[in-house]
């Protein structure tokens, strides 16, 4: 036992511990026993008023008899598992019966005790159980520990990652802007490519975070509901500049209104913004793409198609794979970091939809989403258990 | 004849700093720099710079929303446009905090590397603007 000073009203889980038994004398001598190892012990005659205190206050352990009127033994243990799964329960029994001791652990009792008992037995039985609750704890503790840590570590390492990219690619940014005309052809030259290669890698880290973040599920908010008519319009005006270039027309087609669909506007922008994203990357000067909205059942159905290069069959398969990049001339000389068709699929599927690809070479690829709608806009069973990451 | 407008940028990386620095004072601002969250809170208030550039991840992970969060509460500095400048934001404007949402009143946010052509108008843009008071302040 810690020396700490005990707070008001009660004392900490890791000393109490609740007995619950009809025998009076019994519940006398327990309750001696563990004061005299230093628990603060709580006795009950019934099954309800034990129940009832341990969901005011929780307690390491629980010594409960099997046989009791009204509500018995297992029917106490099924509730405190409710209540409190971390809660190590010891049966009493009387009928020394492997049967019942059996059942009682099936339901969750981690230990039994049969009547009669010596001081020496009990104390055992006690230290085990006591150990085995703190060790849980420890385990439970060390789990969010490390989950935590981990969590930590993707935004501290590429945040790392980044400082020193971003310092050296605004030097760049600012020399090429300033002072471009005083630098020799092949400085200026080259300097633009380390430009672009730096850009490539603060999109991969960027990315790798992204994924990482939505793997912890730390970015995907299954419970927001989102207006996708104007996440489309946002990503599409992302790409404005870049289609414009590249000579691609962007169309959106969405003709009725729509139903708000799961998940936060950061991730389905995220997602949006990568595909119309590709669809302008893959595609040919004069090309166009249209993005398609519609309602169906209870989902959005959303259609980004392309008329650009296409991707070939074989590669279909592997195409939402981290770091799979289609590997052909025309794509050659393409930037990409390979993860964001991955996490464009995570996202998805964190939202409990689907995303479908077919193409054609030389004719154009059709990225296909289902996105279910938000519970409190659709009529059928709320959903928000489905949010949880899993 | 017209002063040089006063531009403040509290950041911890040196050479971001620099690269910021020359395109700016080549553009005409005269610049002055912090390394941390208390050092340029204390030079905003002597120094009242027409504008504030600001990192997030200093010595603490989230140092610059402090700060900013300070500086809104100095009448001093009251009107003063504050631009956070980090490489925390991905490129995807969902995922900036909105200027208007009150929580986090800076003026504008960039991601870091800023490119400098948006750097010098926004600048240019946010110190000529009229202002009636911060953006924190708005009861909407």
């Amino acid at each position: 036992m810690t020396t700490e000073v005990r707070e008001k009203p009660h004392a900490k889980t890791q000393d109490r511990v609740v007995v619950i038994d009809d025998d009076e004398i019994m519940l006398l001598s327990c309750s001696e026993i563990l004061t005299r190892a230093g628990f603060e012990v709580e006795t009950f005659v019934s099954g309800e008023e034990g129940i009832r205190k341990i969901q005011e206050a929780p307690a390491a352990l629980l010594f409960v008899d099997l046989k009791m009127p009204r509500i018995d033994g297992m029917e106490v243990i099924r509730r405190v598992r409710q209540i409190d799964p971390s809660m190590v329960i010891v049966v009493i029994t009387g009928y020394a019966t492997i049967a019942t001791a059996v059942e009682a652990m099936k339901a969750g009792a981690y230990d039994f005790l049969p009547k009669p008992f010596t001081i020496d037995e009990f104390s055992v039985i006690l230290n085990r159980g006591f150990e085995r609750w703190r060790l849980a704890g420890e385990s439970e503790r060390l789990r969010l520990e490390k989950e935590d840590a981990q969590r930590r570590f993707v935004t501290f390492v590429s945040h790392q990652l980044k400082t020193p990219v971003v310092a050296v690619k605004q030097y760049l940014d600012v020399m090429l802007y300033t002072s471009r005309d005083e630098l020799p052809e092949r400085a200026q030259e080259w300097l633009r490519r380390s430009q672009l290669r730096l850009g490539e890698m603060l999109a991969l880290i960027q990315d790798w975070l992204d994924l990482s973040k939505i793997e912890h599920g730390q970015l995907v908010r299954g419970d927001a509901s989102t207006d996708l008519r104007e996440v489309v319009q946002g990503a599409v005006q992302t790409q404005a500049v870049t289609a414009e270039k590249a000579g691609v027309a962007v169309e959106i087609d969405c003709p009725a209104p729509l139903p708000a669909v799961r998940g936060d506007s950061g991730s389905l922008s995220m997602l949006m913004a990568n595909l119309v994203g590709n669809a302008v990357k893959y595609n040919r000067p004069g090309g166009k793409v249209a993005v398609r909205m519609s309602a169906r059942d209870d989902a959005v159905v959303v259609e980004v198609e392309d008329t650009g290069i296409g991707i070939p069959s074989a590669s279909l398969g592997q195409l939402f794979q981290e770091f799979h990049r289609v590997k052909i001339p025309l794509t050659a000389n393409i930037p990409g970091t390979g993860l964001g068709l991955a996490i464009c699929k995570k996202i998805v599927s964190e939202l409990g939809g689907t995303v479908s690809v077919s193409s054609r070479e030389g004719v154009g690829t059709t990225f296909t989403l289902h996105l279910p709608v938000h519970a409190a806009t659709d009529s059928s069973q709320p959903r928000h258990q489905a949010s949880e990451p899993e | 004849m017209s002063e040089k407008k006063k531009v403040l940028i509290i950041d911890d990386d040196p050479d971001y700093v620099a690269a910021i620095s020359a395109l700016l004072e080549g553009s005409g601002y005269e610049v002055s720099r912090a390394t941390n969250g208390t050092e340029g809170l204390d030079m905003a208030k002597t120094l009242r710079p027409d504008l504030i550039l600001l990192d997030v991840m200093m010595t603490e992970r989230t140092e610059g929303f402090f700060v900013l969060q300070s500086m809104r509460s100095v009448p001093a500095l009251a009107g003063v446009p504050i631009v956070i400048a980090s490489s925390v934001y991905s490129e995807y404007p969902h995922f900036r905090v909105n200027p208007q949402s009150g929580w986090l009143p800076a003026d504008q946010f960039l991601a870091k590397p800023i490119d400098p052509e948006t750097l010098l108008s926004e600048v240019e843009r946010l110190i000529s603007a009229p202002r009636a008071a911060a953006p924190g302040n708005k009861t909407a």
